[in-house]
């Protein structure tokens, strides 16, 4: 009788993309961190025995003293035949935990003031290694732009979440009132998920530039005699004022869509139910619906939280990165080994990698919540 | 005595009337301030696009011009053409929707299988698997770009097209993976079951039945998929050079280039999107929804 | 000749054992009903049997053919899915075709026998529509004519009423009936609808918790239920229970309820003797009370709770002692709550059921005959 065998389908399905997600996503975040805290440096593996192949008895720092405590004289051979001496030194030395290491090296990685005399030695040389360290960490952290980055991209990030998410509700509600023409709304409202941080940028560029709709619309109104220079390193806050508008007019969809998924998933009776006894629009919205949707916000929340997080294009099309910079552009910026760039790939990876942590604590949030909302939803 | 009753009773059904069109009016009131809040978020997202619009199909005078028309007259193509023959250009959109269809085809082969296994099988890990697909969708994977830059360069598949696809695969695979397992769900079992009942190898169910039925789904979310490659500059400008994609070339020549030429670019790739948006805007929900459960 | 055997059939689900060791067999052509309360393993049992899921153990013959581990192609069944599954993306026809087609049959072949089911089933009409474009109704006709098109010895039937309005459900209930009486096919339905098999199945089969509990013809099960579930679950009302005590008197048993006695049949008074001290359930059924307005000698007293007219009966709810039970009287017996009325209980339809083990019990025939 044939016994039910363990099946191999979902596993051979999902296969493909836990590869390729092990290749191009676990592979680089590994990557990164060791770009974020190595770099190369040199070390002095000191041997057993007087072989180059010989085992490996411990490690010593560049630029030490040691002591000599024994020596071999043996013959290399030359390219030409001939031969010529060559000195292995036994030596002692500390480590660099502070252990005690003796054995033997080559006479060139060490400086003797005679070979068959001293009694020390100075290490000067030894093999290419990767050494773990928090330069570029500090480099970045000290690098006068981290502060200004990580302010402002937090400051957009207060300034947006709550615009955005008043803006999307209204869209949701609205949406849920079933008007005529309500798809031709609903498409409308829908267009900016299609729409690129850089797109938008340009979009915003066009009304607040000098020469823009902005202040054309001011100067028509009798507001300004003149236009006014809102994109200026004299008017950061202008800056930051087209920027959250133009990401509230780009990414509030995403958000909207999110929030219209989670009131369809609530029951008409609750709302007409909330209705029939006599609950205000704005009672209805505080004590029904709002309640109701904390899961889909939530869940809004973290995923637009770690979105702003990455926030770049727009910034860079409003304001051309200097003046108002945030840590995605950092990132960029120390990687470019354009002219405005400083070439240096670790130092991006730990910006990079800074992001990747405080995206990975909200993530952290984002998974607690999907589980708890699971857990709620089969109970 | 009767007349009296029946005056009071007139009286109260006019009183009822008059309450009865008061609460009419109000309704009308309610839904006339609802129509006016849904044409006025309308008006807020299409405004700008039209004003963008209006900039790119304006002569270069009226670019510069001070005060701003909101209506481009003269019309004149001579911004679009502009920007369309300058150098590199053309170079760039060919890229970009090359970076785009490899993207769609690689995310959509892989995630489907997967999709497909997470909706219809209960497996040993099968939650694991979802929430990594979870944790990997909120992650922000723009940013692996800059290890893989450095990869790439090493393994000699820096700036080129395919390179950039491969990374913008791993960008939109979880959310295709979603949203395919979504697509999925939406047909039930039933008609697999039905389909094998009646006579069709679990191949044959899969191409007459489920095929035919997830296919509007699934070009949706390959349609969501090219948008995102389509869209996507950071990762496109970390790594390439000389091969850039549109969005890549138009940012790096920001600080050099008119702004003619910005908003021109801008329309540029507005367009598409909006297209591509309209033809998949029913399935939006099952989309984004998905994230949420 | 397609006879449905299942032998000792397990299917576990984790902890939970769907279908505990269930063996039964389905004669050719014979109509049976598999009833019991949702999870009780109906389903999961008519899904082993089509091949949509496999057994853990046992085995499932169709005719003489051993269908255990074959695929659902290979058995050479048809179904009716509770949601109907007819694909939205094909037109009536093809969707009444759908089997014909798999089976490569002759176009004329298909065409013919397309027509003939859709007539059977009122739908010809309809076999150029796309099912979204059906009502329920209508596309339950659509999931019976594909079924019945590729005229299979066997049809599975799971819940096909189920989602129908009330009104609906009752006429299809019939047509089904004539219908599968025209086709000659070994049919095995699922339902919850203890109405439903009581009406349609030449045998019910009704289940529990994964195990059979009974399998006799609707009669039976309706008159001389396995044990107090099956008693309690099939008919409307269900069966009253009563509690009672055996009490031995001159050498035979009889039961008393609330002071009341009653004495048992002759066959079943051996049985009971059994019990003497302790105490038993009496199961009867509504229709089978005498309610009497008058005092009798051999009648309870009892009080009417609650008087439900429901036209071709009238339906009391009484109180005896600490149970409460129904009964149902001639529409012209007329009375009020509170009122008091006297109950005759025939003895030959009452049932005896073990307290410990729920089950009703029978009289032993051959002490009858050995005496």
């Amino acid at each position: 009788m044939a016994k039910r065998r363990f099946n191999l389908a979902p596993y051979l399905l999902i296969l493909p993309s836990f590869i390729y997600l092990v290749l191009f996503f676990a592979w680089p975040m590994g990557r990164s961190l060791q770009l974020a805290f190595q770099k190369d440096a040199e070390i002095l593996p000191v041997r057993a025995e007087i072989a180059d192949d010989a085992a490996v008895v411990g490690y010593l720092p560049m630029q030490i003293e040691v002591a000599i405590t024994d020596r071999e004289r043996s013959e290399e051979t030359l390219p030409n035949g001939r031969t010529r001496p060559v000195y292995w030194f036994k030596i002692a030395g500390e480590s660099e935990d502070g252990e005690q290491v003796e054995g033997w090296v080559n006479q060139k990685y060490l400086q003797v003031q005679s070979r068959t005399e001293s009694t020390s030695a100075r290490v000067v040389s030894g093999e290419g290694t990767k050494e773990w360290t928090l330069d570029w960490i500090k480099r970045m952290v000290n690098d006068h732009n981290f502060m200004d980055a990580l302010t402002t991209t937090l400051l957009l990030l207060i300034l947006i979440l709550p615009l955005q998410f008043a803006l999307a509700i209204t869209m949701a509600l609205v949406l849920q009132a079933r008007l005529k023409g309500s798809t031709i709304f609903l498409y409308i409202y829908a267009i900016p998920l299609g729409v690129s941080d850089l797109a938008a940028g340009l979009v915003w560029v066009n009304i607040f530039t000098q020469h823009g709709f902005l202040n054309t619309f001011l100067q028509k109104l009798g507001l300004i005699d003149s236009p006014y220079i809102f994109l200026s390193a004299d008017n950061k806050h202008w800056m930051i004022i087209a920027i959250v508008l133009a990401e509230v007019w780009r990414a509030t969809s995403i958000v909207m869509v999110i929030v219209v998924s989670g009131l369809q998933s609530i029951p008409d009776e609750y709302l007409e139910a909330g209705q029939l006894f006599g609950a205000s629009l704005w009672q209805r919205l505080r004590h029904i619906i709002l309640p109701l949707l904390r899961p889909s916000l939530q869940v809004a929340l973290i995923l637009r939280t770690i979105l702003a997080f990455q926030v770049f294009a727009v910034v860079v099309a409003l304001t051309g990165g200097r003046v108002i910079t945030v840590l995605a552009y950092e990132t960029y910026r120390w990687y470019d080994p354009g002219d405005t760039g400083f070439n240096n790939p670790n130092v991006a990876a730990a910006y990079a990698g800074f992001i990747m942590l405080i995206s990975l604590a909200f993530s952290v949030i984002y998974l607690r919540t999907v589980r708890t909302q699971e857990e709620a939803a089969s109970s | 005595m009767t007349t009296a009753a029946q005056k009071r009773t007139t009286t109260r059904s006019v009183a009822l009337d008059a309450a009865q069109r008061r609460a009419l009016r109000n309704l009308r009131l309610q839904r006339a301030g609802v129509y006016a809040l849904a044409i006025l978020i309308a008006v807020w997202i299409l405004l700008p696009i039209w004003l963008i619009a209006t900039m790119a199909f304006s002569t270069q005078a009226d670019v510069y011009a001070y005060p701003k028309q909101i209506i481009p007259v003269p019309f004149t193509t001579a911004t679009m053409d502009f920007f369309l023959n300058y150098a590199g250009i053309l170079d760039a959109t060919l890229n970009s929707v090359l970076v785009a269809l490899i993207t769609l085809v690689l995310s959509t082969a892989i995630a489907v299988p997967a999709g497909y296994a997470i909706s219809r099988y209960i497996f040993p890990g099968r939650n694991s698997y979802r929430l990594i697909i979870l944790a990997v969708r909120a992650f922000p994977i723009v940013i692996l770009a800059v290890p893989l830059a450095v990869a790439f360069l090493q393994w000699g598949m820096f700036d080129k097209v395919y390179s950039v696809a491969l990374m913008h695969t791993a960008l939109t695979l979880p959310t295709t993976i979603l949203v395919v397992s979504s697509v999925f769900a939406s047909v039930p079992v039933e008609f697999e079951e039905a389909a094998r009942v009646f006579g069709a190898s679990p191949a044959r169910a899969f191409v007459r039945v489920v095929f035919p039925l997830v296919l509007p789904g699934i070009a949706a979310s390959a349609i969501f998929t090219f948008v995102m490659s389509w869209n996507e500059v950071f990762a496109a400008t970390l790594l390439t050079v000389r091969n850039r994609t549109l969005p890549a070339l138009i940012l790096y020549t920001l600080n050099k280039s008119s702004l003619q030429f910005q908003y021109a670019g801008g329309f540029f790739m507005l367009v598409p999107s909006m297209i591509f948006i309209f033809f998949i805007r029913r399935y939006l929900f099952n989309m984004w929804g998905q994230i949420t459960k | 000749m397609a006879e449905i055997r299942v032998e000792n059939a397990i299917k576990r689900f984790g902890k939970v054992t769907a279908v505990d060791d269930v063996s039964l067999t389905v004669n050719d052509q014979e109509f049976v009903v598999l009833l019991g309360p949702s999870g009780c393993g109906k389903t999961t049992l008519l899904r082993a049997i089509a091949g949509l899921g496999m057994v853990d153990s046992g085995r499932i013959m169709i005719g003489t053919r051993d269908v255990t581990y074959l695929p659902p192609k290979d058995r050479g069944i048809s179904m009716v899915f509770q949601s109907y599954a007819i694909f939205p993306h094909m037109k009536v026809y093809d969707n009444v075709a759908f089997g014909l087609q798999m089976k490569r049959a002759p176009k004329a072949e298909i065409e013919e026998r397309v027509q003939q089911a859709s007539k059977l089933l009122h739908i010809e009409e309809y076999l150029d529509r796309y099912p979204g474009q059906l009502s329920g109704g209508q596309r339950q006709r659509v999931a019976v004519a594909r079924a019945i098109a590729v005229r299979s010895e066997v049809l599975l039937m799971d819940e096909p009423l189920s989602n129908l309005d009330a009104l609906l459900r009752l006429e299809m209930r019939a047509e089904l009936k004539r219908l599968l009486a025209e086709i000659s096919a070994t049919t095995i339905y699922v339902t919850h609808d203890q109405i439903e098999a009581l009406s349609m199945g030449d045998r019910i089969a009704v289940m529990r918790n994964g195990k059979l509990l009974q399998f006799d013809s609707p009669m039976k099960v309706y008159d001389v239920p396995a044990d107090r579930f099956v008693g309690g679950f099939i008919g409307s009302p269900p069966m009253n229970f009563l509690e009672g005590q055996v009490q031995r008197q001159n050498g035979s048993a009889r039961v008393v309820v609330n002071d009341h006695v009653l004495t048992p049949t002759p066959e079943m008074a051996p049985v009971l003797a059994g019990y003497d001290g302790k105490p038993i359930v009496v199961g009867i059924r509504a229709e089978n009370m005498e309610a009497l307005a008058e005092p009798a000698p051999d009648a309870l007293r009892v009080k009417v709770l609650v008087v439900e007219p429901l036209g071709s009966q009238n339906l009391l709810t009484i109180q005896i002692g600490h149970n409460v039970i129904k009964v149902s009287t001639h529409p012209d017996f007329h009375v009020a709550p509170n009122q008091d009325i006297w109950i005759r209980f025939p003895i030959d339809k009452i049932r005896w059921i073990d307290r410990e083990t729920g089950k009703t019990l029978i009289p032993d025939l051959e002490k009858l005959v050995t005496p």
